[in-house]
Protein backbone atom coordinates (compact mmCIF):
# COMPACT_ATOMS: atom_id res chain seq x y z
CA UNK A 1 0.00 0.00 0.00
CA UNK A 2 1.38 3.38 -0.94
CA UNK A 3 0.42 6.97 -0.30
CA UNK A 4 -0.82 7.04 -3.90
CA UNK A 5 -3.34 4.40 -2.95
CA UNK A 6 -4.55 6.60 -0.14
CA UNK A 7 -4.70 9.71 -2.25
CA UNK A 8 -8.39 9.61 -3.17
CA UNK A 9 -9.49 9.70 0.40
CA UNK A 10 -7.17 12.61 1.08
CA UNK A 11 -8.38 14.51 -1.93
CA UNK A 12 -12.02 13.76 -1.49
CA UNK A 13 -12.36 14.21 2.21
CA UNK A 14 -10.17 17.16 2.99
CA UNK A 15 -13.16 19.45 3.09
CA UNK A 16 -14.90 17.65 5.94
CA UNK A 17 -15.48 20.89 7.80
CA UNK A 18 -17.96 21.87 5.09
CA UNK A 19 -19.92 18.64 5.28
CA UNK A 20 -22.39 19.99 7.78
CA UNK A 21 -23.44 22.78 5.46
CA UNK A 22 -23.50 20.41 2.52
CA UNK A 23 -25.82 17.98 4.28
CA UNK A 24 -28.11 20.82 5.31
CA UNK A 25 -28.35 21.93 1.69
CA UNK A 26 -29.16 18.39 0.56
CA UNK A 27 -31.90 18.22 3.15
CA UNK A 28 -33.32 21.42 1.67
CA UNK A 29 -33.21 19.57 -1.67
CA UNK A 30 -30.66 21.95 -3.11
CA UNK A 31 -29.81 20.16 -6.35
CA UNK A 32 -26.28 21.53 -6.52
CA UNK A 33 -25.49 19.94 -3.19
CA UNK A 34 -25.58 16.45 -4.68
CA UNK A 35 -23.17 17.55 -7.39
CA UNK A 36 -20.84 18.88 -4.70
CA UNK A 37 -21.20 15.70 -2.70
CA UNK A 38 -20.19 13.73 -5.75
CA UNK A 39 -17.26 16.01 -6.47
CA UNK A 40 -16.09 15.57 -2.90
CA UNK A 41 -16.64 11.83 -2.48
CA UNK A 42 -17.15 10.37 -5.96
CA UNK A 43 -13.60 9.24 -6.52
CA UNK A 44 -13.10 7.63 -3.14
CA UNK A 45 -16.45 5.89 -3.40
CA UNK A 46 -15.63 4.60 -6.85
CA UNK A 47 -12.17 3.48 -5.69
CA UNK A 48 -13.71 1.47 -2.86
CA UNK A 49 -16.38 -0.16 -5.01
CA UNK A 50 -14.17 -0.98 -7.96
CA UNK A 51 -11.71 -2.60 -5.52
CA UNK A 52 -14.56 -4.78 -4.31
CA UNK A 53 -16.34 -5.74 -7.54
CA UNK A 54 -13.30 -5.42 -9.85
CA UNK A 55 -15.36 -4.21 -12.79
CA UNK A 56 -15.57 -0.53 -13.69
CA UNK A 57 -18.98 -0.71 -15.36
CA UNK A 58 -20.56 -2.47 -12.41
CA UNK A 59 -18.75 -0.15 -10.02
CA UNK A 60 -20.22 2.91 -11.74
CA UNK A 61 -23.72 1.45 -11.47
CA UNK A 62 -23.18 0.84 -7.77
CA UNK A 63 -21.75 4.34 -7.21
CA UNK A 64 -24.87 5.73 -8.83
CA UNK A 65 -27.07 3.62 -6.56
CA UNK A 66 -25.05 4.76 -3.55
CA UNK A 67 -25.46 8.46 -4.22
CA UNK A 68 -29.15 8.10 -5.00
CA UNK A 69 -29.68 6.18 -1.79
CA UNK A 70 -27.91 8.84 0.23
CA UNK A 71 -29.89 11.57 -1.54
CA UNK A 72 -33.14 9.81 -0.77
CA UNK A 73 -32.31 9.12 2.87
CA UNK A 74 -30.44 12.24 3.83
CA UNK A 75 -33.40 13.58 5.78
CA UNK A 76 -32.61 11.10 8.53
CA UNK A 77 -29.09 12.42 8.85
CA UNK A 78 -28.18 14.82 11.65
CA UNK A 79 -26.37 17.59 9.84
CA UNK A 80 -24.93 18.98 13.06
CA UNK A 81 -23.61 15.70 14.43
CA UNK A 82 -23.22 13.48 11.41
CA UNK A 83 -20.19 12.59 9.31
CA UNK A 84 -21.54 12.00 5.84
CA UNK A 85 -18.29 10.59 4.43
CA UNK A 86 -18.21 7.43 6.57
CA UNK A 87 -21.93 6.95 6.06
CA UNK A 88 -21.61 7.29 2.30
CA UNK A 89 -18.75 4.79 2.25
CA UNK A 90 -20.70 2.36 4.41
CA UNK A 91 -23.61 2.59 1.99
CA UNK A 92 -21.22 2.04 -0.89
CA UNK A 93 -19.65 -0.98 0.76
CA UNK A 94 -23.04 -2.50 1.52
CA UNK A 95 -24.19 -1.98 -2.05
CA UNK A 96 -21.05 -3.70 -3.32
CA UNK A 97 -21.36 -6.60 -0.87
CA UNK A 98 -24.98 -7.08 -1.89
CA UNK A 99 -23.86 -7.23 -5.50
CA UNK A 100 -21.03 -9.68 -4.78
CA UNK A 101 -23.30 -11.95 -2.79
CA UNK A 102 -26.02 -11.81 -5.40
CA UNK A 103 -23.58 -12.47 -8.25
CA UNK A 104 -21.93 -15.29 -6.31
CA UNK A 105 -25.19 -16.89 -5.26
CA UNK A 106 -24.41 -16.22 -1.61
CA UNK A 107 -26.85 -15.18 1.08
CA UNK A 108 -26.81 -11.68 2.48
CA UNK A 109 -24.31 -11.42 5.31
CA UNK A 110 -25.77 -11.18 8.76
CA UNK A 111 -25.45 -7.45 9.29
CA UNK A 112 -27.85 -6.48 11.98
CA UNK A 113 -28.22 -2.96 10.70
CA UNK A 114 -28.78 -1.81 7.20
CA UNK A 115 -26.31 1.05 7.30
CA UNK A 116 -28.12 2.94 4.58
CA UNK A 117 -31.31 2.87 6.56
CA UNK A 118 -29.64 4.23 9.69
CA UNK A 119 -27.62 7.33 8.88
CA UNK A 120 -27.96 8.34 12.52
CA UNK A 121 -25.42 5.62 13.31
CA UNK A 122 -22.81 7.90 11.77
CA UNK A 123 -23.39 10.72 14.18
CA UNK A 124 -20.66 11.81 16.57
CA UNK A 125 -17.81 10.66 14.41
CA UNK A 126 -14.64 12.66 14.24
CA UNK A 127 -14.88 15.56 11.82
CA UNK A 128 -11.28 15.05 10.80
CA UNK A 129 -11.62 11.31 10.46
CA UNK A 130 -9.88 11.36 7.11
CA UNK A 131 -7.10 13.76 7.95
CA UNK A 132 -3.67 13.12 6.48
CA UNK A 133 -2.50 12.00 9.90
CA UNK A 134 -5.26 9.41 10.15
CA UNK A 135 -4.54 8.14 6.68
CA UNK A 136 -0.90 7.67 7.58
CA UNK A 137 -1.91 5.87 10.73
CA UNK A 138 -4.23 3.45 8.93
CA UNK A 139 -1.46 2.73 6.45
CA UNK A 140 0.95 2.08 9.27
CA UNK A 141 -1.58 -0.05 11.14
CA UNK A 142 -2.35 -2.26 8.14
CA UNK A 143 1.36 -2.72 7.51
CA UNK A 144 1.74 -4.07 11.02
CA UNK A 145 -0.64 -6.93 10.31
CA UNK A 146 0.76 -10.29 9.36
CA UNK A 147 0.04 -11.44 5.79
CA UNK A 148 -2.69 -13.81 7.01
CA UNK A 149 -4.26 -11.12 9.18
CA UNK A 150 -4.18 -8.66 6.31
CA UNK A 151 -5.75 -11.20 3.99
CA UNK A 152 -8.69 -11.95 6.27
CA UNK A 153 -9.35 -8.26 6.77
CA UNK A 154 -9.34 -7.70 3.01
CA UNK A 155 -11.57 -10.71 2.40
CA UNK A 156 -14.02 -9.54 5.04
CA UNK A 157 -13.96 -5.84 4.24
CA UNK A 158 -13.58 -5.81 0.46
CA UNK A 159 -15.30 -9.08 -0.44
CA UNK A 160 -17.81 -9.36 2.38
CA UNK A 161 -16.91 -12.96 3.19
CA UNK A 162 -18.05 -14.52 6.44
CA UNK A 163 -15.46 -16.20 8.63
CA UNK A 164 -16.68 -19.62 7.45
CA UNK A 165 -16.33 -18.53 3.84
CA UNK A 166 -12.84 -17.20 4.53
CA UNK A 167 -11.83 -20.52 6.12
CA UNK A 168 -13.05 -22.34 3.02
CA UNK A 169 -11.36 -19.91 0.68
CA UNK A 170 -8.04 -20.05 2.52
CA UNK A 171 -8.20 -23.78 3.32
CA UNK A 172 -7.68 -23.05 7.00
CA UNK A 173 -9.55 -24.18 10.12
CA UNK A 174 -12.34 -21.85 11.13
CA UNK A 175 -10.80 -21.32 14.54
CA UNK A 176 -7.55 -20.18 12.98
CA UNK A 177 -9.34 -17.69 10.77
CA UNK A 178 -11.31 -16.34 13.69
CA UNK A 179 -8.10 -15.82 15.62
CA UNK A 180 -6.54 -13.95 12.70
CA UNK A 181 -9.62 -11.75 12.33
CA UNK A 182 -9.83 -10.89 16.03
CA UNK A 183 -6.13 -10.20 16.31
CA UNK A 184 -6.15 -8.05 13.21
CA UNK A 185 -9.15 -6.01 14.34
CA UNK A 186 -7.67 -5.54 17.79
CA UNK A 187 -4.40 -4.36 16.24
CA UNK A 188 -6.25 -1.90 14.03
CA UNK A 189 -8.33 -0.64 16.94
CA UNK A 190 -5.28 -0.18 19.14
CA UNK A 191 -3.20 1.44 16.42
CA UNK A 192 -5.88 3.75 15.13
CA UNK A 193 -7.33 4.54 18.53
CA UNK A 194 -10.33 6.21 16.94
CA UNK A 195 -11.66 8.53 19.56
CA UNK A 196 -15.27 9.50 19.78
CA UNK A 197 -16.07 13.10 20.62
CA UNK A 198 -17.71 13.46 23.99
CA UNK B 1 -23.52 -10.01 28.74
CA UNK B 2 -22.17 -6.69 29.88
CA UNK B 3 -20.46 -4.10 27.74
CA UNK B 4 -17.00 -5.09 28.91
CA UNK B 5 -17.53 -8.64 27.68
CA UNK B 6 -18.57 -7.31 24.30
CA UNK B 7 -15.51 -5.09 23.99
CA UNK B 8 -13.72 -7.23 21.37
CA UNK B 9 -16.80 -7.81 19.26
CA UNK B 10 -17.83 -4.35 18.07
CA UNK B 11 -15.66 -4.35 14.95
CA UNK B 12 -16.76 -7.92 14.18
CA UNK B 13 -20.35 -6.79 14.52
CA UNK B 14 -19.80 -3.76 12.31
CA UNK B 15 -18.24 -5.97 9.65
CA UNK B 16 -21.06 -8.50 9.89
CA UNK B 17 -18.72 -11.15 11.31
CA UNK B 18 -19.97 -11.39 14.89
CA UNK B 19 -21.01 -14.83 16.13
CA UNK B 20 -23.81 -15.67 18.47
CA UNK B 21 -24.47 -14.88 21.23
CA UNK B 22 -22.38 -11.70 20.95
CA UNK B 23 -24.25 -10.53 17.88
CA UNK B 24 -27.64 -10.69 19.59
CA UNK B 25 -26.20 -9.14 22.75
CA UNK B 26 -24.78 -6.14 20.92
CA UNK B 27 -27.99 -5.80 18.98
CA UNK B 28 -29.95 -5.73 22.20
CA UNK B 29 -27.62 -3.14 23.75
CA UNK B 30 -27.96 -0.93 20.72
CA UNK B 31 -31.72 -1.30 20.64
CA UNK B 32 -31.96 -0.03 24.20
CA UNK B 33 -29.52 2.76 23.27
CA UNK B 34 -26.77 1.59 25.57
CA UNK B 35 -24.45 4.57 25.70
CA UNK B 36 -21.23 2.58 25.96
CA UNK B 37 -22.13 0.23 23.12
CA UNK B 38 -23.25 3.08 20.88
CA UNK B 39 -19.98 4.87 21.51
CA UNK B 40 -17.96 1.73 20.86
CA UNK B 41 -19.89 1.03 17.68
CA UNK B 42 -19.12 4.55 16.47
CA UNK B 43 -15.43 3.84 17.00
CA UNK B 44 -15.75 0.52 15.19
CA UNK B 45 -17.44 2.19 12.24
CA UNK B 46 -14.72 4.80 12.14
CA UNK B 47 -12.12 2.05 11.96
CA UNK B 48 -13.95 0.44 9.06
CA UNK B 49 -14.41 3.77 7.32
CA UNK B 50 -10.67 4.30 7.45
CA UNK B 51 -10.10 0.89 5.85
CA UNK B 52 -11.92 2.11 2.75
CA UNK B 53 -9.04 4.47 2.20
CA UNK B 54 -6.71 1.55 1.56
CA UNK B 55 -8.42 0.80 -1.75
CA UNK B 56 -6.16 1.69 -4.71
CA UNK B 57 -6.99 4.98 -6.37
CA UNK B 58 -9.34 4.73 -9.34
CA UNK B 59 -11.24 7.32 -11.34
CA UNK B 60 -14.78 6.91 -12.67
CA UNK B 61 -15.67 8.08 -16.15
CA UNK B 62 -16.79 11.72 -16.46
CA UNK B 63 -20.16 10.41 -17.66
CA UNK B 64 -20.94 8.96 -14.24
CA UNK B 65 -21.39 12.40 -12.68
CA UNK B 66 -23.86 13.33 -15.41
CA UNK B 67 -25.72 10.04 -14.97
CA UNK B 68 -26.13 10.56 -11.26
CA UNK B 69 -27.28 14.14 -11.57
CA UNK B 70 -29.61 13.28 -14.43
CA UNK B 71 -31.21 10.42 -12.51
CA UNK B 72 -31.85 12.66 -9.53
CA UNK B 73 -33.09 15.38 -11.83
CA UNK B 74 -35.83 13.04 -13.00
CA UNK B 75 -37.10 12.69 -9.49
CA UNK B 76 -36.61 16.23 -8.26
CA UNK B 77 -38.41 19.25 -9.59
CA UNK B 78 -36.21 22.09 -10.57
CA UNK B 79 -33.18 19.85 -10.86
CA UNK B 80 -33.27 19.53 -14.62
CA UNK B 81 -30.72 19.91 -17.29
CA UNK B 82 -31.43 23.53 -18.09
CA UNK B 83 -29.05 25.13 -15.59
CA UNK B 84 -26.34 22.65 -16.47
CA UNK B 85 -26.87 23.08 -20.18
CA UNK B 86 -26.85 26.84 -19.86
CA UNK B 87 -23.72 26.70 -17.75
CA UNK B 88 -22.13 24.21 -20.12
CA UNK B 89 -22.99 26.30 -23.15
CA UNK B 90 -21.67 29.42 -21.47
CA UNK B 91 -18.51 27.64 -20.53
CA UNK B 92 -18.16 26.17 -23.99
CA UNK B 93 -18.59 29.60 -25.59
CA UNK B 94 -16.10 31.15 -23.22
CA UNK B 95 -13.71 28.29 -23.79
CA UNK B 96 -14.07 28.57 -27.56
CA UNK B 97 -13.31 32.29 -27.52
CA UNK B 98 -10.61 32.03 -24.91
CA UNK B 99 -8.87 28.99 -26.28
CA UNK B 100 -9.37 30.18 -29.85
CA UNK B 101 -7.48 33.35 -29.00
CA UNK B 102 -4.94 31.40 -27.02
CA UNK B 103 -4.48 29.03 -29.92
CA UNK B 104 -3.79 31.89 -32.32
CA UNK B 105 -1.38 33.46 -29.85
CA UNK B 106 0.36 30.16 -29.35
CA UNK B 107 0.53 29.54 -33.10
CA UNK B 108 2.12 32.97 -33.61
CA UNK B 109 4.54 32.38 -30.78
CA UNK B 110 5.39 28.96 -32.14
CA UNK B 111 6.04 30.41 -35.60
CA UNK B 112 8.23 33.14 -34.08
CA UNK B 113 10.21 30.62 -32.08
CA UNK B 114 10.61 28.37 -35.09
CA UNK B 115 11.85 31.29 -37.18
CA UNK B 116 14.23 32.32 -34.43
CA UNK B 117 15.43 28.75 -34.17
CA UNK B 118 15.90 28.52 -37.90
CA UNK B 119 17.82 31.78 -37.95
CA UNK B 120 20.03 30.71 -35.10
CA UNK B 121 20.69 27.39 -36.77
CA UNK B 122 21.79 29.23 -39.89
CA UNK B 123 24.05 31.51 -37.86
CA UNK B 124 25.46 28.56 -35.98
CA UNK B 125 26.13 26.74 -39.21
CA UNK B 126 27.78 29.85 -40.67
CA UNK B 127 29.94 30.26 -37.60
CA UNK B 128 30.93 26.62 -37.75
CA UNK B 129 31.82 26.95 -41.39
CA UNK B 130 33.69 30.20 -40.72
CA UNK B 131 35.67 28.50 -37.99
CA UNK B 132 36.48 25.62 -40.31
CA UNK B 133 37.74 28.04 -42.96
CA UNK B 134 39.75 30.20 -40.57
CA UNK B 135 41.46 27.21 -38.98
CA UNK B 136 42.15 25.44 -42.27
CA UNK B 137 45.80 24.51 -42.77
CA UNK B 138 45.91 26.03 -46.22
CA UNK B 139 43.81 29.08 -45.46
CA UNK B 140 45.09 32.41 -46.72
CA UNK B 141 43.87 35.82 -45.63
CA UNK B 142 43.48 39.02 -47.57
CA UNK B 143 42.32 42.42 -46.50
CA UNK B 144 40.37 45.02 -48.33
CA UNK B 145 39.52 48.67 -47.89
CA UNK B 146 42.62 49.45 -45.85
CA UNK B 147 43.12 52.74 -47.60
CA UNK B 148 39.50 53.65 -48.02
CA UNK B 149 37.06 55.04 -45.51
CA UNK B 150 34.68 52.23 -46.22
CA UNK B 151 33.99 49.36 -46.48
CA UNK B 152 36.85 47.32 -45.05
CA UNK B 153 37.46 43.83 -43.74
CA UNK B 154 39.13 40.49 -44.26
CA UNK B 155 38.75 37.58 -46.63
CA UNK B 156 39.75 34.06 -45.60
CA UNK B 157 40.11 31.48 -48.35
CA UNK B 158 40.53 27.79 -47.76
CA UNK B 159 40.80 26.09 -51.13
CA UNK B 160 39.18 22.94 -49.83
CA UNK B 161 36.54 24.52 -47.60
CA UNK B 162 35.42 27.85 -49.05
CA UNK B 163 35.56 31.60 -48.58
CA UNK B 164 34.80 33.65 -45.46
CA UNK B 165 34.17 37.37 -45.67
CA UNK B 166 34.17 39.50 -42.53
CA UNK B 167 33.42 43.12 -43.28
CA UNK B 168 32.73 46.43 -41.62
CA UNK B 169 31.45 49.84 -42.67
CA UNK B 170 28.91 48.16 -44.92
CA UNK B 171 25.66 50.06 -44.53
CA UNK B 172 22.54 47.90 -44.67
CA UNK B 173 21.51 47.43 -48.27
CA UNK B 174 18.46 49.50 -49.36
CA UNK B 175 15.07 47.83 -49.54
CA UNK B 176 14.99 45.34 -52.39
CA UNK B 177 18.75 45.15 -52.56
CA UNK B 178 21.36 42.78 -51.07
CA UNK B 179 25.08 42.39 -51.24
CA UNK B 180 26.41 39.67 -53.51
CA UNK B 181 29.85 38.17 -53.27
CA UNK B 182 31.78 37.16 -56.37
CA UNK B 183 34.73 34.88 -56.85
CA UNK B 184 36.96 35.96 -59.68
CA UNK B 185 38.51 33.07 -61.58
CA UNK B 186 40.25 33.34 -64.91
CA UNK B 187 39.07 36.92 -65.12
CA UNK B 188 35.40 35.89 -64.80
CA UNK B 189 33.16 36.56 -61.80
CA UNK B 190 31.22 33.63 -60.36
CA UNK B 191 28.32 34.27 -57.95
CA UNK B 192 29.21 33.24 -54.37
CA UNK B 193 26.07 34.05 -52.42
CA UNK B 194 23.95 36.93 -51.16
CA UNK B 195 24.23 38.53 -47.75
CA UNK B 196 23.06 41.50 -45.74
CA UNK B 197 24.91 43.65 -43.24
CA UNK B 198 23.66 44.47 -39.77
CA UNK B 199 22.58 47.87 -38.52
CA UNK B 200 26.10 48.64 -37.29
CA UNK B 201 27.52 47.93 -40.74
CA UNK B 202 29.18 44.61 -39.96
CA UNK B 203 28.72 41.53 -42.10
CA UNK B 204 29.85 37.96 -42.27
CA UNK B 205 29.32 35.71 -45.26
CA UNK B 206 30.45 32.17 -45.95
CA UNK B 207 30.62 30.49 -49.32
CA UNK B 208 31.34 26.82 -49.01
CA UNK B 209 32.95 24.69 -51.62
CA UNK B 210 36.17 24.15 -53.46
CA UNK B 211 37.37 27.55 -54.50
CA UNK B 212 40.05 26.33 -56.86
CA UNK B 213 42.55 28.81 -58.16
CA UNK B 214 40.77 32.13 -57.56
CA UNK B 215 42.30 35.51 -58.17
CA UNK B 216 40.06 37.80 -56.18
CA UNK B 217 36.86 38.25 -54.21
CA UNK B 218 34.53 41.15 -54.93
CA UNK B 219 31.21 42.42 -53.60
CA UNK B 220 28.51 44.31 -55.45
CA UNK B 221 25.10 45.65 -54.55
CA UNK B 222 22.41 43.71 -56.45
CA UNK B 223 18.68 43.15 -56.50
CA UNK B 224 17.73 40.82 -53.67
CA UNK B 225 16.91 38.07 -56.16
CA UNK B 226 20.58 37.96 -57.02
CA UNK B 227 22.34 38.19 -60.36
CA UNK B 228 24.37 35.83 -62.52
CA UNK B 229 26.75 38.61 -63.44
CA UNK B 230 27.59 41.82 -61.59
CA UNK B 231 25.30 44.67 -62.61
CA UNK B 232 27.03 47.39 -60.63
CA UNK B 233 30.47 48.58 -59.83
CA UNK B 234 32.12 46.48 -57.10
CA UNK B 235 32.08 48.12 -53.69
CA UNK B 236 35.43 46.52 -53.15
CA UNK B 237 37.63 43.76 -54.51
CA UNK B 238 40.29 41.86 -52.62
CA UNK B 239 43.02 39.99 -54.45
CA UNK B 240 43.66 36.49 -53.18
CA UNK B 241 47.24 35.35 -53.05
CA UNK B 242 46.99 31.61 -52.54
CA UNK B 243 50.15 29.79 -51.60
CA UNK B 244 51.38 32.61 -49.36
Amino acid sequence: MTIAMLLPILLALHAAEDDTALVARMQRRDPNALAELYDRYGRVTFSLIVRMVRDTGTAEDLVQETFLRVWNRVQGFDAQRGAIGPWLLAVARNRAIDYLRSAGGRDRNALEFDEAAHPALYCDMEKDLFSADKVRRVKSAVEKLSPNQRQVIELAYFEGLSQTEMAERMGQPLGTVKTWVRTALKTLRDELGTAVPA
Amino acid sequence: MNCNELRDHYELYAMGLADEPERSEINAHLNRRCEICMQEMTKARQTLALLSGTAPAAAPSPALRRRILASVGGAQRGFGWSPFLAAALGLALFAAVYFGGRERDLARELARVREENRRQNIELTNLSQAFTIITGKDTVMSTFGDSEPKPKGKIFVSPGQGVLLIGGNLPPAPTGKMYEMWIIKDGKPQPAGMFQSTADGSAMHVHRGNTGNMAAVAVTLEDEAGADQPTSTPLFAAPIRTGL
